[in-house]
């Protein structure tokens, strides 16, 4: 790889062990996959900020950072934390775990961080623009940037997005490389427009192809259909860019004669379906993955507004970050009947498991993820159908 | 003996050797705080640990951290492919690493390995490196093996494929040729196939297989005293035969 004079001398320790470790990690990952040198990026977004995913390993590594001095040079954002920082009592979190939580989240600080724990930093702090170059972590955050604002982001992991902040540059391979954001397949979507179809699409062609770079017809989404759509196909498999026709901004820029087609309609949706779907009564309802936008807080007190919860036996969480609560008083005063507005956490980074053995959601990512990172039985429904178990 | 891989982690590190054949998730396969391995037997403290690559869980670089600050990480990491997560759990943990070594076969548990990851390099001590061909010699959907006497250095009373020592200065399929020729007196023309090279340790020797596939034609084989008898054999029929290592694989491979 190719590094400039200045680079080298942060190899070679020049700036301080701690701008050495993350150069040593970033030159690696990009000798890895092939870099020829390291690029300027504009934002960072991390991932690894719940005690229940990161561990006393995570909590050790980051308060050696710390020590070290280590600070972030570009804007940098964090993903959910493990709780709500105030009531995480409701969430039957422990003290242990709530203790160590918060000391996370004042290390991330400590670097510069900004302390708001979103995975959709891109409706609020931490909006790239079309061309820039980031280093982002949270698989359906980073496919949000690449597909829908056209900034260009790998797949980082939590510790190589942070050492890309700390650095102001990532490994210029992959996703940053013109020729490699080219579609590798055409999904000829047939769907009812919904958001909750646009979880199942994304569930179906992750499915489907695993790993490429989907380029749709026939659909048209908007913000929050984007959020679900990346979020499941991240899950379902590990796509980190799509192009829609006539929606995204790099769409028009590709020929795609040549390229195989694959259907994607009712049957593909139902089978989706069904492979989310494994239970049929559940202790828990859980909504906000990703976590909800204003416009989805709006609906979703508007929908509730005049209902009453009678299954008292259910709990709901509702989950978004602290900044989109503080900017919906109204329609949190309306879900709070039903259950928690919870800020800058989710069903799948909180230890859930310690109290849940069955979990209802409205996303397909939650529903991969919920069997396995929190050994749940998971239902996946559309938020009105979820509501009809309550009300 | 040395190896050339390329440097993922930087150090230098000298210990025994614990192997792994799958890749390998740190998280659920290794206890962060003692070392022992969930996977298999053994603790990785201080080993030199050797496995394919890394798959599973991203935290799985967090237990590598954890392991060195309770003091019981490896004292080096080798892998046949880098891939994100052990690559950045060695650099976090400042544990050396080298990967692009040839294949996880070369070692057994118990090797004592240097690994030099400043040069890519693995020194695998007291090994003894032979390079040999082994040839599928067929007609239809069968091929020749033949069994080795009892008293063989090399896997007594296996079968095994027409197989012998590479001469110095000799082409491997000039080899495979004339291993054929000396042990079955058929005389084959160009290769049909022949397969990225093998590695098989049998004891302190490990051997660098070159296989060859070649047509027999109507040929019938004439073997000399270097085995016992022949037979020819399809792929069902070597699965039950105590076969050398790899027979199966690589007729599968030509013959599959």
């Amino acid at each position: 790889m190719d590094l400039t004079r200045e680079e080298q001398s942060i190899l070679d320790g020049e700036e301080g062990e701690g701008k050495q470790k993350a150069m040593e990690l970033v030159t690696a990952l990009g000798k890895i996959y092939g870099a020829d040198s390291l690029i300027d990026i504009t934002s960072a977004h991390l991932s690894g900020a719940s005690y229940k995913t990161i561990g006393d390993g995570g909590l050790k590594y980051l308060e050696d950072l710390v020590g070290g001095g280590a600070k972030v040079s570009v804007p940098s954002t964090l993903n959910p934390v493990g709780m709500d920082r105030t009531r995480w009592k409701e969430m039957h979190i422990s003290e242990e775990f709530a203790e160590k939580q918060l000391r996370i989240i004042d290390l991330y600080g400590q670097m510069g961080i900004k302390k708001t724990c979103s995975c959709t930093p891109y409706v609020g702090p931490n909006v790239p623009s079309m061309g820039d170059h980031v280093a982002w972590a949270e698989s359906s955050a980073l496919s949000f940037v690449n597909s829908y604002i056209g900034a260009r982001t790998n797949r980082e992991g939590g510790p190589g997005a942070l050492a890309a902040a700390i650095l102001g540059k990532t490994a210029n391979y992959g996703l940053h490389l013109d020729e490699k954001r080219k579609p590798t397949v055409v999904i000829d979507a047939d769907i009812d427009g919904s958001v909750f179809s646009y979880s199942l699409l994304g569930q179906a062609v992750g499915m489907a192809i695993g790993s490429g770079i989907p380029y749709f017809k026939n659909i048209s989404p908007e913000v929050e259909e984007a959020k679900a759509l990346s979020a499941a196909m991240a899950a379902s498999g590990s796509v980190a860019l799509y192009h829609v026709e006539g929606v995204t901004p790099e769409a028009g820029n590709f020929d795609i004669s040549g390229l195989e087609t694959i259907h994607i309609g009712k049957k593909e949706l139902e089978n989706a379906y069904d492979t989310l779907n494994k239970v049929d009564d559940v202790q828990l309802i859980a909504i906000g993955c990703p976590h909800l936008t204003e416009k989805e807080m709006h609906q979703i007190a508007g929908f509730l507004k005049d209902k009453e919860k009678r299954n008292k036996d259910i709990e709901i969480w509702f989950c978004t970050s602290e900044e989109i609560r503080a900017k919906c008083p109204e329609d949190v005063k309306i879900m709070e009947r039903f259950g928690p507005v919870l800020a800058d956490t989710c069903m799948v980074v909180a230890p859930i498991e310690g109290t849940f053995e069955r979990t209802a959601t409205n996303s397909a990512k939650a529903g991969n993820y919920l069997p396995t990172l929190c050994s749940q039985k998971a239902m996946c429904r559309d938020i009105a159908a979820l509501m009809e178990l309550v009300i | 003996m040395i190896f050339e891989g390329r440097c993922i982690c930087r150090g230098k590190a000298k210990g025994e050797v614990i192997k792994l054949d799958e890749p390998l998730s740190f998280l659920g396969g290794v206890d962060g705080a003692t070392g022992e391995m969930r996977v298999r037997d053994g603790n990785v403290a201080g080993k030199i640990l050797v496995f394919p690559k890394g798959k599973g869980s991203t935290v799985g670089s967090f237990v590598m951290y954890d392991l060195m600050v309770h003091g019981k990480a490896p004292a080096a990491v080798i892998n046949e492919s880098a891939e994100t997560i052990v690559a950045t759990g060695a650099v976090i943990s400042s544990i050396p690493m080298v990967d692009q070594i040839p294949s996880v076969r070369l070692f057994e548990d118990g090797d004592i390995v240097t690994v030099d990851a400043d040069r890519g390099t693995v020194d695998i001590e007291g090994i003894v490196f032979k390079e040999v061909v082994s040839s599928v010699v067929s007609r239809n959907d069968k091929c020749i093996l033949e069994k080795r006497p009892d008293k063989s250095h090399s896997y007594p009373g296996h079968w095994s494929l027409v197989a012998g020592k590479i001469e110095d200065g000799e082409k491997p399929v000039d080899a495979a040729r004339r291993e054929i020729l000396e042990e079955t007196r058929i005389k084959v023309g160009e290769p049909l196939g022949q397969m990225p090279p093998l590695y098989v340790r049998e004891g302190n020797v490990l051997f660098k297989v070159y296989p060859f596939h070649f047509d027999a034609g109507d040929q019938e084989p004439v073997i000399n005293e270097e085995n016992d008898e022949y037979v020819w054999a399809s792929i069902e029929d070597a699965k039950g035969m105590k076969t050398v290592t790899d027979t199966v694989l690589v007729m599968t491979t030509f013959l599959g």
